[in-house]
């Protein structure tokens, strides 16, 4: 029994070891050479060294397409279409894909090599994804664990972005951490300052970026951003708004009440603001000022657990409980919602309940 | 423990090095723990084994107090009279470092055991770890979840 064990060990040890060398004459002596990518039929081409796979040829050539695993296969955001030169498709790529984007010849772009010209199609919106140096213009203690961040950007020298979108910011190596990571966070700022972005970032215990931003980023240091991501922002419509927000996703609400202000968008708005003590609540002065300029807008704060040195008078509760008292007919109701994940999806099942569509309920999907 | 020698295989190699501090995570899943893989795995399992219970029986435990404590937002809840377990759920989502889809909610769950005060804190990608790959994490990794306090304080 144990020499079968011992022998099926070794064989499979055999057998990594010849697909490791395989990889490394595959890297070592395959020479592809240049090899072009032709991008949404013909509306840009670029060339690339052979051998890298699609993702990383992109990226390097500052197409940014979304991923949350670096590369490694697992995340399956990475998505693009190959219409020709992909290869067959890799055991790796069929557990993300469901048989229409097989059948639309959609691959993961990451495991994807490049060994002779590709013809690629991606949504024009990564396009505009771009990479931004930026300054860090201020850092402000927001609540005990949250802190906002203030970036001027210096190259290029300002952002487009639609309010409700999200960045990645790069997070450098740092004592501790030998490889630079990416992490997402909200943008706070309004759309019509593009020269500067804010963001909220709450802080998570042993957190690779959270601990960077919070300990170690000081004023003045540079860093870089990409984006903007997200397909969380207002859609064209009149119908009535209500933002719900719980601790640093109040951080998007803000920019799209900015907007609501800048634009002067008269549609009637709720945000319900919560969170557990008044310690835990930001941007109430901000909140208050957006209330002046933006007619149509109530604001409802809101406190789960108040200690009794809150001294609070307003309102008592959750989010969630809040919606279910105003939120009388979702018909003619758009509903825009970040936080907490399982409050989010709390929300979302009690505005499906009160005849939300589900198409009209806002959120940011991988969050 | 064994007899045997410990063979590791090519995969569990690059697993390892997934796990050890960095590249992806800072502090990794091993902390300075600098046994091979395949031991804390062979290790882990002895005990668990030993203490009379499975890898998916403890996630499947972990998964329900995860789920009873859920719906607190990161307020304690009380669970079965015993424990006050407090779950929060952060924005973004990891894969697991052994290679296969899927991605889990970042985050963590906070348990005490009312009777004795002894914590336990674990992530929905610990639960998978067991469950999934009988992994426990190394020993001084932040997450490690010692089987035989796994059994003691959640009374299994
Ligand atoms: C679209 C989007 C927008 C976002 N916007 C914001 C925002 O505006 N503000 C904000 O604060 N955040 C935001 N986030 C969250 C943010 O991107 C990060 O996920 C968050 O800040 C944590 O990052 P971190 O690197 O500090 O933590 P990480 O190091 O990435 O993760 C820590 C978590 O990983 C898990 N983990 C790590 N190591 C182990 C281990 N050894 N064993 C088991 N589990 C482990 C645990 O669950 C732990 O809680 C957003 C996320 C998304 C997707
Ligand atoms: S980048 Fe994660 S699967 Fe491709
Ligand atoms: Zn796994």
């Amino acid at each position: 029994m144990l020499q079968i064990a011992l022998g099926l060990l070794a064989l499979s040890a055999f057998a990594g070891f010849l697909a490791l060398c395989l990889e490394a004459a595959d890297a070592y002596f395959a020479d592809y050479g240049e090899c072009r990518v032709n991008i949404n039929r013909g509306e840009k081409e670029l060339v690339a060294e052979g051998g890298g796979n699609l993702l990383s040829v992109l990226t390097d050539q500052r197409i940014f397409i979304p991923s949350a695993c670096g590369g490694r296969g697992s995340c399956g955001l990475c998505k693009i279409k190959v219409l020709e030169g992909a290869g067959p498709l890799l055991p790796t790529e069929t557990p993300y894909l469901d048989p229409e984007e097989i059948a639309n010849n959609v691959r993961l772009s990451c495991q994807v090599k490049l060994r002779n010209d590709v013809k690629i199609e991606i949504p024009p919106e990564l396009f505009l994804i771009k990479e931004y140096k930026v300054r860090v213009a201020g850092i402000r203690d927001l609540t005990p664990d949250t802190k906002e961040f203030r970036f001027q950007l210096l190259d290029p020298g300002a952002i487009s972005f639609k309010a409700g979108q999200y960045l990645q910011v790069n997070i450098p190596e740092y004592e501790g951490c030998d490889e630079p990571v990416y992490r997402a966070y909200s943008i706070a700022s309004p759309e019509s300052k593009p020269e500067e972005v804010t963001l909220v970032v709450t802080k998570v215990p042993e957190g690779i970026a959270t601990t960077y931003l919070h300990d170690l980023l000081e004023e003045g240091s540079e860093i870089t951003l990409n984006g903007p991501y997200g397909d969380f922002y207002l859609g064209e419509s009149d119908r009535d708004v209500f933002m719900i927000a719980t601790g640093s996703g109040l951080a998007p609400i803000m920019s799209l009440l900015y907007k609501i202000a800048d634009e002067g968008i008269q549609r009637k708005t709720t945000v319900i603001f919560g969170d557990r003590t008044r310690n835990d609540l930001f941007y109430i002065e901000e909140l208050e000022e957006l209330g002046q300029r933006i007619p149509s807008l109530e604001i409802i704060t809101t406190l789960s657990r108040p200690v009794e040195e809150d001294r609070w008078n307003g309102r008592k509760g959750r989010v969630t409980d809040v919606l279910k008292d105003r939120l009388e007919s979702g018909e003619n109701t758009e509903v825009y919602v970040c936080g907490n994940p399982a409050m989010v999806e709390a929300v979302e099942k009690l505005a499906l309940e009160s005849g939300v569509p589900r198409d009209r309920i806002f959120y940011d999907k991988y969050a | 423990m064994t007899r045997y020698p410990i063979i590791q295989s090519p995969m569990l190699d690059d697993i390892e090095h997934r796990l050890r501090p960095c590249p992806t995570y800072c502090h990794g899943f091993l902390g300075e723990d600098d046994r091979k893989l395949v031991q804390i795995l062979t290790e882990d399992q002895g005990t668990v084994h030993a203490l009379g219970l499975t890898h998916i029986g403890i996630a499947e435990r972990l998964r329900s107090l995860t789920e009873a404590a859920r719906g607190g937002w990161g307020d304690p809840e009380l669970v079965d009279d015993k424990f006050f377990v407090e779950v929060h759920e952060i924005r973004g989502k990891l894969p697991c470092p052994w290679p296969h889809p899927g991605l889990y909610q970042k985050g963590f769950a906070r348990l005490e055991n009312i009777k004795t005060g002894e914590k336990l804190v674990w992530t929905e990608l610990s639960i998978h770890l067991i469950g999934e790959h009988g992994f426990y994490e190394g020993k001084g990794s932040p997450y490690r979840l010692d089987p035989k306090d796994l059994k003691r304080i959640l009374e299994l």
